[in-house]
């Protein structure tokens, strides 16, 4: 018989015994003497529930293989018709867990945002030093949109006119800094993976530097917020 | 979600809304930002004899972010230094009656209240170095 880890059926349960037959479980999905599904453990993060190393390059296709699968498994309709009060409740948490697992790994922003949670225990201990330059544009264009709001929009005068173009070209420059963060943050992907591919000696060193690349991703997600927020702001504003 | 009338009000009739020359004399500046929402405050208070004679502010973000820098500016002015780094975030929320998903904007504004005042304890200190 396979052991539960290597078991492609099988992940880290909340129980080791049956909660219906107490008969042992190793980490099936369901019980292999009553067959009744067992609840997956509370603590598992959304990479191993979807049988994924901790890296941030993933094959679309392969989580999304596994999401089906498992939600073949888990669905609670499967468990609707039975009277069996447990296993609707029992398949309704597990199908919920994978769930949010898929919607969260298969983003690479969410994904790179749950990856730096769940090492640095809480994001916010991160701190990043604020950008001060862009918090200086942010505000700058902010003036300009409120005198663009504060105008008519259908007036053609030379001041609106010269405000669009303005408001333009900064949406121009601004979407084209979201594309550099992204590319910036893809970088930091490959990085990061190679550590976790890492098996020198020297643990402490590769600690350090898997620190410096959360950090690193920290900051160019806080970045990208906020060039983000002010992006829909002046789109929403000139359209 | 609703804002209370506290917040619509400041909102529609921001308080202060605008700001100083940053070098300007007594000028206290505080810039901070949400990574989590992306809103960006700008806080600055003029001081004269230890106290505040002015205040200012520019913020963008929602309509609680705003609402909390532009009652922050009310409160500051009339305030001697030490009583304005008394300020806390959960005042703000009880004055604004903030819901608990708009209890960061009030952190934030009680961060740009110290950044300012930061800012300007460190350009006294250069003030008086330079003197001495």
């Amino acid at each position: 018989m396979n052991e539960a880890a290597a078991d492609p059926r099988s992940l880290p349960m909340a129980r080791s015994m049956c909660w219906h037959c107490q008969s042992e479980v190793k980490g099936e999905y369901l019980c292999g003497r009553c067959i009744k599904v067992q609840p997956l453990s509370t603590e598992l993060d959304y990479f191993s529930c979807l049988n994924l190393p901790r890296k941030l390059n993933i094959d679309r296709d392969e989580i999304e293989a596994t999401f089906y699968r498992l939600n073949r498994v888990f669905h609670p309709d499967f468990y609707a018709k039975g009277d069996d009060h447990n296993e609707k409740t029992i398949s309704l948490g597990n199908s919920a867990l994978v769930n949010t697992a898929y919607r969260t790994l298969r983003d690479p922003i969410q994904r790179a945002e749950y990856l730096i949670r769940l090492e640095a225990g809480s994001a916010k201990e991160i701190r990043t030093a604020p950008p001060a330059d862009l918090f200086e544009e942010i505000l700058e264009l902010q003036d300009d949109l409120n005198a663009f709001r504060a105008g008519d929009p259908k007036e053609h005068s030379a001041e609106m006119t010269k405000l669009r173009q303005t408001l333009q070209a900064a949406q121009a420059s601004l979407t084209n800094r979201l594309q550099q963060l992204d590319a910036q943050l893809f970088e930091a992907f490959e990085v990061w993976d190679a550590l976790q591919e890492e098996t020198s000696d020297e643990a402490e060193a590769v600690r350090v530097r898997k620190e410096h690349v959360l950090e690193e991703m920290q900051g160019i997600l806080s970045n990208r917020t906020y060039v983000r927020n002010i992006v829909n702001d002046v789109v929403a504003t000139i359209k | 979600m609703a804002y209370s009338e506290k917040v619509i009000d400041h909102y529609n009739n921001p308080r202060n809304m605008g700001s100083f020359q940053k070098d300007e004399d007594g000028v206290g500046t505080g810039v901070v930002g949400a990574p989590e929402c992306g809103d960006v405050m700008k806080l600055q208070i003029k001081v004269e004899d230890d106290k505040i004679v002015d205040a200012k502010f520019k913020t963008f973000g929602c309509g609680s972010a705003i609402a909390s820098s532009s009652l922050a500016t009310e409160w500051l002015k009339g305030k001697t230094v030490e009583e304005a780094g008394q300020i806390k975030n959960t005042e703000i929320v009880q004055e604004l009656n903030l819901p608990p998903v708009k209890i960061h904007c009030s952190v934030l504004a009680e961060d740009a209240i110290k950044a300012a005042l930061n800012d300007y304890a460190k350009k006294e200190e250069v003030k008086s170095s330079a003197s001495s």
